[in-house]
């Protein structure tokens, strides 16, 4: 049973992090702690309570973004899902996040080293999926003799460069335009 | 829902588990042909090569990842 303090604790540091992902969505992650303690609506020494620096912050918030995709891509993906019903899974959950996620993909070298590690780790899931259903395309021949790395990190890097240059391809959400030109044309890449 | 303490998968579904036993605390994919948990260095080593295999990441890099990820996770605790 926790405390009503523990609760409170809890609550604090939730409401810390929900406005530093909304502040690093909109501003990146050179954004101060000022602008996240504004934005929680707390003192600025708060945030130093629950997070004693600004890495640590980085790292937890990235850790906790990770949670919540590698639950729901789990949840969108089913045991016998095919190719395509992955690719819009991934896809899906990427936009339920796309203006955080973009500032990651585009500032990533810039972060410290471990939230590099947490960011494979995020991909890692995305990974474990993928390797699933190529797997069993593969028991069935029909799919290009590539090794796994190349087929995942070609679609990483495909929808990361649709991300990064959003303003070369819509005016909003580039991965809600063009989802299914990407899933499309994509497996037509790989498969035999 | 369930998370498995050896490699943070959600567990959802009964095939999800280890032996599909729903009274497990680890997954499919973290467990031994006995229904065991795998050790801490078989765990290290499968996620190490996975992460090799389907990302293609230098050997370095990937141990620093999967040791980031064990880190956080109950099983492992002891272990760092």
């Amino acid at each position: 049973m926790k405390t009503k303090r523990q609760i409170q604790k809890e609550a604090t540091r939730k409401l810390i992090l929900d406005a530093a992902y909304q502040v690093y969505a909109n501003e990146g992650f050179s954004a101060t702690t000022n602008q996240i303690a504004k934005a929680a609506n707390v003192s600025h020494g708060t945030i130093f309570v629950h997070f004693p620096t600004v890495d640590n912050l980085i790292i937890c918030l990235l850790e906790r973004f990770g949670s919540e995709i590698n639950e729901h891509l789990h949840l969108l993906s089913e045991k016998d899902e095919s190719l395509e019903t992955f690719l819009a899974a991934h896809i899906n959950v990427l936009i339920c996040y796309e203006d955080f996620y973009k500032r990651l993909i585009s500032e990533i070298n810039s972060l410290p080293q471990e939230a590099k590690y947490v960011f494979i780790n995020i991909q890692s899931v995305v990974s474990l999926h993928l390797n699933q259903v190529i797997e069993r395309d593969k028991e069935q021949k029909v799919v290009k003799e590539i090794p796994m790395h190349i087929i995942f990190n070609s679609w990483l890097g495909l929808i990361h460069y649709y991300l990064t240059n959003n303003y070369l391809f819509a005016a909003g959400s580039v991965l809600t335009d063009h989802k299914d030109e990407l899933i499309l044309n994509y497996i037509k890449l790989i498969r035999k | 829902m369930k998370t498995c303490i050896a490699c943070g998968m959600p567990m959802k579904k009964e095939s999800d588990f280890a032996m599909g036993d729903t009274s497990k605390e680890y997954c499919v994919y973290c467990a031994k042909e006995d229904g065991s948990m795998q050790s801490f260095e078989e765990k290290k080593q499968s996620l190490i090569n996975f992460t090799i295999k389907t990302q293609g990441l230098e050997e370095t890099v990937a141990e620093k990842a999967v040791e980031a990820m064990m880190r956080q996770l109950p099983a492992w605790k002891t272990r760092f």
